[in-house]
């Protein structure tokens, strides 16, 4: 366990000669760490021992013991003792046997003691529970010993949730920790999207001597929310597949419009506006000019969210879930404004399906879903995902007249022969590809060209696909439309 | 075990009585060959239970890194993995090397056709017969009739690598200049 650094103040009365890092005998931690914070540790400080008086009664929190190990720490202490002793009788030499004594002693140390259950009431709390992406967010955590026993040497480990990263200060501490006393450590966490749920609080207790630790979970839940406001962007052109509503995709279909389509001969009713005048004057004929009616589609957003789609070129970098997470927000939003009809689904071992809708709730329903629906949560589900059980429910599901806008970053076939088949059952397809991949061994150099010619062979089977990757999706749709627009 | 853990206990109750009755301890002789016995074997046991330290394994425990969000798969991480097994010198792994040639000679076949604009077919005789690349250790990689060029055996034999291991990086940077020649 690392060094604890953070704001980490034992509280009450006498907490300061007590307090400890991962060596209680280490007294003067508590200051340490106070002064390594700043001026925000000593208001911690006061803080924690006002909270420490208000909630010193506080009842224990639910634990689960996960280990109870010898950590070998003084193993072999009580055969050099006798080794000592061996030796002394040998060269008949009393200091010698008197230091094997000595040995015995620290023998008996290690296994004196017993390490301590530890009973202790805990809370979290956060600055912001509904945080924009990118805040950061101040996290506070108090452990108090409600138990009968002391801890002379306690290690908490917090459950940081799998999708945040913690930007300032360890989420742990080291201290000790006598009945009715108190620890308060805080750490800033940076917000990303999704729900993000704490895990147990890992406490490690060691007997006085380090022989003995065990380890014990504490489950103080804690959540926050992080919904990203959807901002339109990458006006998507959409493919040839409408409803009968009024939109703004062109069709095959003559009537009202802007984009000429067709001339057909006059009939009774016809407005004087689409009489084509020219002809008339030309041939005497009259005849009428019909215009392409632009109609709405219905669209679905399908987003990859399997194992293999949380995948990025760094380990540390947004994976390509996100990335696809905050492209389909772009196209909800600029689809929803441009009068379409939008649903959500993932593909993903959970369960995800907003049907296609228009309207300003349908809007928050949509912002909802792809900020917090555990299929699209920021780290994988363990869950396994089975794709014909998939595509059966997502056949069912999609409406007759849906396109789809699949958002994957083609890692492996699955992806690719899934778009193949949801456009061979005629809901037309486009694939909208962040690209994840990187070319600085010879697995991922074989990854990338694998990708590329998934993405070719889509084109090949007439569907549109195109990728994005250090260009933002806006510039990266404006760069395909004028290139599906020749 | 046993019978050593009798004597122990033997030991243990003879020295008790040796202390608590003199009669006892002036019947055990005090001579030097006695007392040089139980220094030796104080020493011999002494050492065996402290080389104990050095068998045992020991296991911490180990919170993890909370503190560091969960990190994302890197594409083509558990394909190098694959590739270092396959590619290792030791002897074993054909399976290995047999899967991951086939993987490859679909990518390189792929390339092939698309580069040459010709069937499938035809691409999938030049991969195997050698003729798609001027490389010979890329040749050498899926025509198994076609040695490796002298200088990829030397250098295999003196940097302690398979040939295979450089038969497939060359067939690799082939796929790229195919590729690189197709988008330009």
């Amino acid at each position: 366990m690392s060094d604890p650094r953070g704001a980490a103040v034992a509280s009450d009365s006498d907490a300061s000669d007590r307090n400890g890092e991962s060596d209680p005998s280490a007294d003067d931690a508590t200051g340490r760490e106070s002064d390594a914070t700043g001026r925000e540790s000593d208001a911690d400080a006061t803080e924690s021992v006002d909270a420490a008086a208000a909630e010193s009664a506080g009842a224990p929190t639910d634990r689960e013991s996960r280990r109870e190990i010898e950590t070998d720490r003084w193993l072999g202490i009580a055969g050099a003792a006798l080794a000592l002793v061996g030796l002394g009788v040998l060269v008949r030499q009393s200091s010698l046997v008197l230091a094997g004594a000595v040995g015995v002693g620290y023998a008996v140390y290690a296994r004196a003691g017993d390490a301590p259950t530890p009973t202790l009431a805990v809370t979290r709390s956060v600055s912001d529970e509904t945080p924009a992406p990118g805040d950061e967010v101040r996290v506070t955590v108090r452990a108090e010993n409600v138990g009968e026993g002391a801890l002379p040497d306690l290690r908490l480990v917090d459950g940081v949730p799998p999708g945040l990263a913690v930007v300032d200060g360890p989420a742990r501490v080291g201290t000790a920790l006598r009945p009715g006393t108190a620890v308060t450590f805080e750490y800033i966490v940076r917000a990303a999207r999704g729900d993000h749920e704490w895990e147990a609080m890992t406490a490690i207790t060691r007997d006085a001597a380090g022989a003995r630790e065990r380890t014990t979970a504490f489950d103080a839940p804690t959540a926050i929310a992080c919904t990203p406001e959807l901002s339109a962007g990458g006006d998507l052109p959409l493919r040839g597949l409408t409803t009968v509503h009024h939109g703004r995709v062109p069709t095959d279909v003559g009537g009202a419009g802007v984009e000429f389509h067709a001339t057909r001969e006059y009939r009774r009713g016809d407005p004087l506006k689409r009489i084509d005048w020219n002809r008339r004057a030309r041939t005497g004929e009259l005849s009428t000019v019909e215009l392409r009616e632009e109609r709405a589609a219905t669209v679905v957003l399908l987003v990859d969210a399997r194992e293999s789609a949380y995948a990025a070129a760094d380990p540390d970098a947004e994976t390509a879930v996100e990335a696809s997470v905050s492209a389909a927000g772009q196209a909800f939003s600029a689809l929803l404004d441009g009068g379409d009809r939008v649903g959500i689904a993932a593909l993903s071992p959970l369960d995800c399906w907003l049907p296609p809708g228009s309207g300003t709730v349908h809007a928050a329903r949509g912002r909802e879903t792809l900020a917090t629906d555990p299929a699209l949560a920021p780290t994988p589900s363990d869950e396994r995902f089975y794709r014909s059980l998939w595509l059966r429910r997502f056949r069912r599901r999609i409406p007759a007249d849906a396109q789809v806008l699949f958002f994957t970053p083609l890692v492996d076939d699955t992806a690719a022969s899934l778009a193949r088949r949801i456009d061979a059952h005629g809901h037309l397809v486009t694939v909208l590809s962040p690209d994840p991949t990187t070319t600085e061994t010879a697995g991922q150099r074989l990854t990338t060209f694998e990708r590329r010619q998934r993405l070719r062979a889509l084109r090949s089977a007439g569907i549109r696909a195109l990728e994005w990757g250090d260009d933002s999706f806006p510039v990266a749709v404006a760069a395909a439309t004028r290139r599906w627009s020749r | 075990m046993r019978p050593l853990a009798v004597a122990g206990v033997l030991a243990v109750a003879v020295g008790l009585l040796a202390a608590l009755d003199r009669g006892v301890a002036s019947a055990i002789s005090p001579t030097s060959t006695v007392v040089t016995l139980i220094g030796v074997l104080g020493v011999v046991q002494g050492i065996r239970y402290a080389n104990a330290r050095r068998e045992r394994r020991r296991v911490p425990a180990d919170p993890g890194d909370p503190e560091r969000r969960a990190p994302a798969a890197v594409p083509g991480a558990a394909l190098d993995e694959r590739i270092a097994r396959a590619a290792s010198p030791a002897p074993g792994g054909y399976r290995d090397r047999r899967d991951l040639r086939d993987r490859i000679r679909e990518v390189s076949i792929t390339a092939v056709a698309r580069d040459r604009n010709c069937s499938r077919e035809a691409a999938a005789a030049a991969v195997d017969d050698g003729t798609w690349t001027d490389d010979g250790a890329a040749a050498a990689f899926f025509d198994t009739r076609t040695a490796y060029p002298l200088r990829v055996r030397l250098s295999a034999g003196v940097r302690g690598r398979s040939n295979y291991w450089y038969g497939l990086r060359a067939v690799i940077d082939e796929i790229e200049r195919i590729e690189s020649r197709g988008d330009a």
